[in-house]
């Protein structure tokens, strides 16, 4: 054991500072995908799947960036396996919007398959490094989004019946569910202090 | 719950990083422990209450 180090408490300049320097990037990163994909979508639902594919990036880097700022060696490879999840999910998400600029559907298709049978280990390694607070947190990302996700499904469902609104491909609603999880681990993660 | 973690610590100058390494959980755990964002499971207690070497119910009160 050694000398006395709490977790700093960043000054209002210095947390200002680092709001700037964030905003900045997510300009730059935003207006680089835009940049990027302009003209490369035609529907609202690829669209989202980006959005939440950039959003997946940037969490990915922002945790890589505080793992090389301020390493920690408990639990053992934790850190690194929430980036190589939140990365291989963007993948995931990016892939069935302009793979097929490639590749065959099939070939694409294949690759997805591959993709996630990879994040789906990479995520059980992940629950089986961390402790017990972040399992905590992953549980109650997951029960708190299947509750918003259940809920405003069956709303969704009842409307379509009636035929009040149009059909959603299932390609935008995996985009929503993405969007409802990301909120909800915010919320899980906010409570217990995380961020 | 409340506890008596930080106090604990400080009295043998430790940071929050050794203890983490000393319980086998992340810094940001025992941020949140100390802060009571966390309760702890009965076996980290008991991890806890061996580490600082003191009884559970010395360490951890109700509210």
């Amino acid at each position: 054991m050694n000398a006395s180090v709490d977790t700093p408490r960043p000054s209002l300049l210095r947390k200002a500072a680092v709001f700037v320097l964030l905003a900045g990037l997510g300009g730059a990163f935003g207006y680089g995908v835009a940049t990027l994909t302009d003209g490369a979508m035609s529907r609202w639902e690829d669209e989202l799947a980006v959005v939440m594919a950039a959003a997946m990036i940037g969490v990915g880097l922002i945790t890589a960036f505080m793992i090389a700022r301020r390493p920690a060696d408990v639990p053992r490879g934790c850190g690194v396996l929430q980036v190589v999840v939140m990365l291989l999910a963007a993948a995931m998400f990016l892939l069935p919007v302009f793979g097929s600029a490639w590749a065959t559907p099939n070939v694409v298709f294949g690759a997805v398959l591959l993709l996630v049978v990879v994040q789906s280990g990479a995520n059980l390694m992940l629950w089986r490094t961390a402790d017990e607070m972040l399992r905590r947190v992953m549980l109650e990302t997951s029960a708190l989004a299947f509750w918003a996700v259940q809920l405003g499904l069956f709303v969704y469902a009842a409307a379509e019946r009636l035929g009040l609104v149009g059909t959603i491909t299932g390609w935008g609603l995996i985009g929503l569910l993405m969007g409802i999880y990301f909120i909800a681990s915010i919320i899980a993660a906010a409570r217990r202090g995380l961020h | 719950m409340n506890n008596r973690l930080k106090v604990l610590r400080a009295e043998r100058d430790w940071s929050q990083a050794d203890l983490a390494h000393a319980l086998g959980v992340s810094r940001q755990t025992v941020n949140a422990l100390e802060t009571g964002r966390y309760d702890p499971s009965l076996p980290l207690a008991f991890k806890i209450a061996r580490v600082f070497g003191q009884p559970i119910e010395a360490i951890f009160t109700e509210d």
